[in-house]
């Protein structure tokens, strides 16, 4: 039987995140479980590789991109647009309103800031699987 | 009863003269010279004279000349003269005899076999009652009317049927139409169809058949010459004493700048809630970095310092959600961390259940933190060492004891014994409860320990909230 990092091995997940420190320590987090990662810190950034041929397997997104407030919603509706199976993980630091919910994709998964390792983990864990 | 035995007349068989007696309006014959040759009682009744007075008597003549009225002669001498009969021609006098007076006047030639110069029958009904009340009723309106247009809001009555009676002057003038383009229409065909909205429709609907009035309605739009607005729409029935019809009110109140206050404040709220998340993110990134190069025995503790903090940034969402002006709700409170440490620590599937016992009691928000993290501190050590099968239940208690609130956490666990806490989490965790009573400057009250289960006491001084204080920043 496989174990939980030999079952995800080599995932490509695309860390967007305009804070270079929450950024830097994510994708460390993520590459201790054996996974790639691929760095944006805004919208045009990240459709950069969404536009590319390079291979991605999931998104991890934050909702409130520099200026943009809900920017992380907006590259999820074009990452999907573009690559109609990706599965996409937000997270904020903001209050999720009722407003905020209606422009998340249905079905897609969410984690709070601050969040911890083994909360990472397991959302990344979810993401993959879904 | 058969119908054989009812006596059937037909109207037609009715004498004339029957009629003429029975009818409530005043009837008057007249021949070609005006001359009065015959009137009824309701006539005799309604003008306070007789039959020797009026029979033979030229209209003008009659009761000392009071019937003498221009208007009457102008009907006799000029109209009737080139038509068959008049309808509903209005005479105002001051008779003598029975004060002012409005008469509705039906006029029409009868001519008899062999009367080749005809009679006139005139129908006299006295309608000053009638128009009296409609009188008071007009002047009633335009003082209703008066007092519309002196509200600043915008506001339309608007007859059962949906439609506008009247609009206020600061409607037409916000909204920049006629009273002509609105009399008579709906208001949702008004503008561009703005106030066309199936929930409006819906409700508007029920406000007079159901005498249910409704309030802050909100429709957000673009109107013309004003731009982008937001409204509270308040609708109520309205009824005037005697009169059986009811009309509805309906006030738009521009709320577009407190909305507008309240978005910048939402935002500013977003913007400090994302900065200090954000900080806090990187605290526990610099932890995992560190935990990352700890040795393994330390690790755990860097794990709980990062559940700490993810309570306090809880804590704070919890908080913002809760406030009441300058305080926040502790009832409401507790039952939010309850069901965030269900979800975070226990899930769907877990035996252990956490109730929520809660009076409404307040705290200031700069306890606020101390306080979640002590129900945090209680909930987590009963959800870790209680129930070693997996199943129980934790009791949050809050109630107001005099001057204080009472916060009581209790489990029906395993309890715990004295060298439990000379354990070093447990006692770091022990440690923690005894700093954040004092730091909510409360006491924990010695509890006697059952044999099964554990409980934790503690008072807390009660929040005396300033009066007139002004609502807490967000």
């Amino acid at each position: 039987m496989l174990s939980r990092q030999e079952e995800f091995l080599m995932a490509v997940i695309l860390v967007v995140e305009d804070d270079v420190f929450i950024r830097e320590v994510a994708e460390m987090m993520i590459q201790d479980w054996g996974h790639q990662t691929l760095s944006a810190s805004d919208v045009d950034e990240a459709l950069v590789f969404l536009r590319s041929p390079q291979h991605i397997d999931g998104l991890f997104t934050d909702i409130y991109l520099k200026t943009a407030v809900h920017g992380g919603c907006d590259l999820a509706h074009q990452a999907v647009a573009l690559r109609p199976k990706l599965p996409v993980l937000y997270t904020t630091g903001n209050n999720i309103t009722d407003k905020m919910k209606a422009l998340l994709i249905e079905g897609m998964h969410f984690l709070s800031k601050p969040y911890t390792q083994h909360q990472l983990q397991n959302a990344v864990d979810e993401l993959l699987a879904a | 009863m058969s119908d054989t035995h009812i006596a059937k007349k037909p109207v037609s068989d009715i004498a004339a003269s029957d009629i003429v007696e029975t009818v409530p309006s005043a009837l008057l014959i007249l021949d070609r010279n005006l001359i009065i040759t015959s009137a009824n009682r309701a006539f005799y009744q309604t003008f306070r004279t007789s039959p020797s007075e009026t029979e033979g008597c030229l209209i003008y003549a009659l009761g000392n000349r009071q019937w003498d009225i221009t208007a009457l002669r102008t009907l006799l001498e000029s109209v009737i003269p080139h038509r068959a009969s008049v309808e509903g021609f209005e005479v105002e006098h001051d008779f003598p005899t029975i004060g002012r007076r409005t008469m509705l006047v039906n006029a029409r030639k009868i001519f008899s076999p062999g009367d080749h110069d005809g009679s006139i029958l005139l129908a006299i009904e006295d309608v000053s009652e009638e128009r009296a009340a409609r009188a008071e009723s007009k002047r009633n309106w335009q003082l209703t009317k008066s007092i519309v247009d002196t509200i600043r809001d915008p506001l339309v009555v608007l007859e059962d049927d949906m439609t506008i009676v009247t609009a206020s002057k600061a409607f037409l003038t916000i909204f920049g139409i006629t009273e002509a383009e609105t009399r008579g229409r709906r208001v949702s065909e008004l503008l561009q169809h703005q106030w066309d909205v199936p929930a409006l429709r819906h409700l508007m609907e029920k406000v007079l058949p159901e005498n249910k009035p409704f309030e802050s309605f909100e429709i957000e739009d673009n109107f013309p010459g004003l731009g982008r607005r937001v409204f509270n729409l308040n609708a109520r029935k309205i009824s005037q004493p005697g009169n059986h019809a009811h009309r509805m009110l309906l006030v738009f109140e521009d709320i577009t700048d407190r909305k507008q206050r309240e978005r910048d404040a939402l935002s500013l709220t977003n913007e400090i809630s994302h900065r200090i998340k954000n900080n806090l993110q990187v605290i526990v990134g610099l932890i995992a970095y560190e935990a990352k190069w700890t040795a393994a025995p330390c690790v755990q503790g860097y794990k709980t310092m990062q559940a700490r903090i993810g309570a306090i940034a809880q804590l704070y969402d919890l908080i913002s959600q809760t406030s009441r002006g300058r305080t926040v709700a502790v009832d409401a409170y507790l039952r939010e961390i309850a069901k965030t440490m269900s979800e975070s620590l226990l899930g769907n599937t877990s035996g252990i259940g956490i109730e929520v016992t809660a009076e409404p009691v307040e705290i200031d928000p700069d306890r606020a933190v101390p306080f979640g993290l002590l129900v945090n501190e209680l909930t987590t050590n009963a959800i870790k060492h209680a129930f070693p099968n997996g199943s129980g239940n934790i009791m949050l208690c809050v109630e107001q004891i005099g001057d204080q609130i009472e916060l009581v956490v209790s489990d029906d666990g395993i309890g715990m014994k004295d060298k439990d806490l000379a354990k070093s989490p447990e006692k770091r965790g022990s440690d923690y409860v005894a700093i954040f009573v004092r730091q909510l400057g409360g006491t924990i009250v010695p509890s006697k320990q059952e044999t099964t289960g554990t409980i934790v006491r503690i008072r807390l001084p009660l929040l005396l909230v300033p009066s007139g204080a002004e609502p807490l920043a967000a």
